[in-house]
């Protein structure tokens, strides 16, 4: 049997995905969504900011929430200071005298305790949102989060995200990963197939919250875990897909595999413990039968089809070896490619990948189209497509290997 | 939100088994085609053959320089045989026209063979010619890769050899009068060259000890001096 044979389940579960994201783009509910016109009114909303060593980006960080086009009165601003290192608790203080503004410091003890203990503080909110210390919010992001609610059924919204002012191309590689996501994003909350409420600028109502509890520590995705158990309760999630918040991103390759490792680790961890009952489970529509499962596919997919690609590649090296053994390397290495058409080579595989990486590439351009997001793709989407394949397996086999041996690993 | 979200799912898998289906036809169709294409070249370089042989008859031993085109055509022969060894690898060694167009192909080798005997001997010049008989039974020429590229190699180095590549297996009255009259074993990889058979492959070096002397000799050379 040949090795290429594996390949096939992936890329038909892979192309399936995207053509029911396609189909589900184009329906009606989708579109409305896209239509969907920012907010008038203007409901009590608390905005929590959990901080922990953020001394260099707060400040742009209130700056930007302070700057939302929205009612001062409306829209309260909470600063919690979590045990931070370093001058984050004087930064922080440096806002008391803003009326708009309250700041708590206290003991470390995980984000979620720090959005918990905002929340305590935004008794009279109707809805209440977070926002990561390193991300930055465009003024009208608020007003189109609140559309969303106007379903009563709606217990949380979630933003679109992409890269704050992305330099690097590792930072524009995961520019367009996160542009990819609004897209996906947009496009399954039509269907309530949300299984994340990213922590930059998602928000819940919060009569949810009091009736679901609060965040729990939920293996370091307290934002999945939250998304999960709203779910599980009947609740919608919904998708501002204009809502744009611009967010930090690791800026090396090792701090990338940390973070990644950390969310894929927490995935599997609550989807395969304290979430398992959903997958598989009818009763929770797409959310249960084909993102959760595909979730877990991609996971097992990308580590397989990386060893895979390792082995044939060790494979084809050993191989030319004994082949081209005692013959001169200058015959070897020169090109022997030819422009003819009859050896261009057109398999199944080859043509499969491409389709399945041009719709990858629509949903990124669709992605950008639909939030408005600003700024330059190219360089990104061609980082994309190189360099995540070879990154990605990494944080996966970690994150395999830390869910089978039970490792738990530091956030930062 | 539920019928939407099966109607959908329901959708997406019709049209990814279209999608699916297309490319499986695309793909069919792309092969066909340069079997298509391998036919063409094989019936005009069959035609091409056909008239060098009249015209040799014609002329008998009169005007070698007319038909010195005998070069050009073991040439496009090569070339046919690169394509058809392309497309074997892609629709595999039991497909039905492979298996047709590799039988055409041999025939025609063979008499590129004759025709190449036939001119050196009438027109007084003495090709350097490698018969070499591989198989593609799974596990019984494990150095078969090794030889072929060493010959495409050699071939490289002194473009005046003449490579003639048979699988010993195909079923052919030509081919097998040829290994009867060569008197070949089932052994590979195989080789006739300048009418001595020889059977294994070791090391390029001792591969070439089969070939006269100095035959390589200026492109030896070249080559140590690159390496």
């Amino acid at each position: 049997m040949q090795l290429e044979f594996f390949v096939y389940p992936f890329l038909f579960l892979g192309l399936y995905f995207q053509v029911f994201l396609l189909v589900t783009f184009l329906s009606t509910p989708t579109r409305e969504r896209r239509e969907r016109t920012a907010s008038i009114a203007t409901p009590k909303v608390a905005i929590i900011v959990p901080c922990w060593n953020e001394q260099d980006t707060i400040g742009g960080t209130v700056k930007s929430l302070l700057a939302l086009d929205y009612p001062k009165d409306k829209l309260e601003i909470i600063l919690v200071n979590d045990g931070s290192k370093d001058n984050t608790k004087e930064v922080m203080d440096s806002y008391i005298d803003n009326p708009q503004i309250t700041v708590l410091h206290k003991e470390n003890g995980g984000k979620h305790t720090a959005i918990n203990a905002g929340i305590e503080l935004a008794k009279d909110a109707i809805f209440v949102g977070c926002l990561d210390a390193d991300s930055f919010v465009a003024p009208d992001a608020l007003r189109e989060i609140v559309s969303c609610f106007d379903d009563p059924q709606v217990s949380a919204a979630t933003p679109a995200m992409s890269v704050h002012n992305p330099r690097s191309l590792l930072e524009r590689m995961q520019n367009a990963e996160y542009i990819f996501g609004i897209a996906v994003r947009h496009v399954l909350s039509a269907v309530n197939g949300i299984y994340v409420t990213p922590g930059p600028f998602s928000f819940y109502r919060m009569s949810v919250i009091r009736e679901v509890g609060g965040f729990r520590h939920a293996h370091q995705a307290e934002d999945m875990e939250m998304a999960l158990r709203m779910q599980r309760a009947g609740y919608l999630i919904e998708n501002a897909p204009r809502a744009r918040v611009y967010t930090k991103v690791p800026r090396t390759i090792k701090t990338l595999v940390k973070q990644r490792t950390r969310w894929t680790t927490g995935f599997l961890r609550n989807v395969t413990q304290e979430y398992r009952d959903l997958v598989g489970n009818p009763k929770y529509g797409i959310l249960g039968l084909m993102v959760l499962p595909l979730g877990f596919v991609a996971v097992i997919g990308g580590v397989a089809l990386f060893l895979l690609a390792i082995a044939m590649i060790i494979r084809e090296i050993v191989r030319t070896y004994l082949i081209t053994n005692g013959i001169p390397l200058s015959y070897t290495l020169m090109p022997h490619f030819t422009l003819e058409g009859f050896y261009l080579s057109i398999t199944f595989v080859t043509l499969l990948s491409f389709i399945t990486g041009a719709a990858s590439v629509a949903f990124i351009i669709i992605g950008k189209r639909v939030s408005d997001t600003p700024g330059e793709l190219t360089l990104g989407i061609i980082g994309y497509a190189l360099v995540t394949g070879l990154i990605a397996p990494f944080w996966l086999m970690r994150s395999l290997s830390d869910l089978v041996t039970n490792t738990k690993r530091k956030w930062r | 939100m539920k019928s939407l979200a099966t109607r959908n799912a329901v959708l997406a898998l019709v049209i990814t088994l279209l999608i699916i289906g297309s490319v499986v036809y695309a793909v069919n169709y792309l092969d066909r085609q340069r079997v298509a294409e391998l036919s063409a070249i094989q019936n005009q370089l069959a035609t091409d053959t056909l008239s060098v042989e009249t015209q040799f008859a014609l002329l008998e031993t009169a005007a070698c320089e007319d038909i010195s085109e005998g070069n050009t055509l073991s040439q496009e022969v090569s070339n046919l045989g690169e394509k058809l060894a392309n497309a074997e690898g892609r629709l595999g060694a039991t497909d039905e026209q492979v298996i047709q167009l590799k039988n055409q192909y041999t025939l025609l080798e063979i008499r590129d063979y004759l025709l190449t005997k036939r001119l050196a001997e009438a027109c007084n010049f003495k090709p350097t010619v490698a018969l070499y008989f591989y198989s593609n039974v799974p596990g019984a020429c494990t150095d078969c890769d090794r030889a072929s590229y060493a010959l495409s190699y050699l071939h490289d180095q002194n473009p005046n050899l003449r490579v003639y590549s048979f699988d010993y297996n195909l079923n052919l009255g030509a081919l097998k009068t040829l290994i009867a009259v060569e008197k070949v074993k089932p052994e590979f990889p195989a080789f006739v060259i300048e009418g001595k058979r020889t059977y294994g492959f070791t090391t390029i070096d001792e591969f070439k000890t089969a070939f006269p002397k100095d035959f390589f000799a200026s492109s030896t050379a070249t080559t140590t001096k690159n390496q």
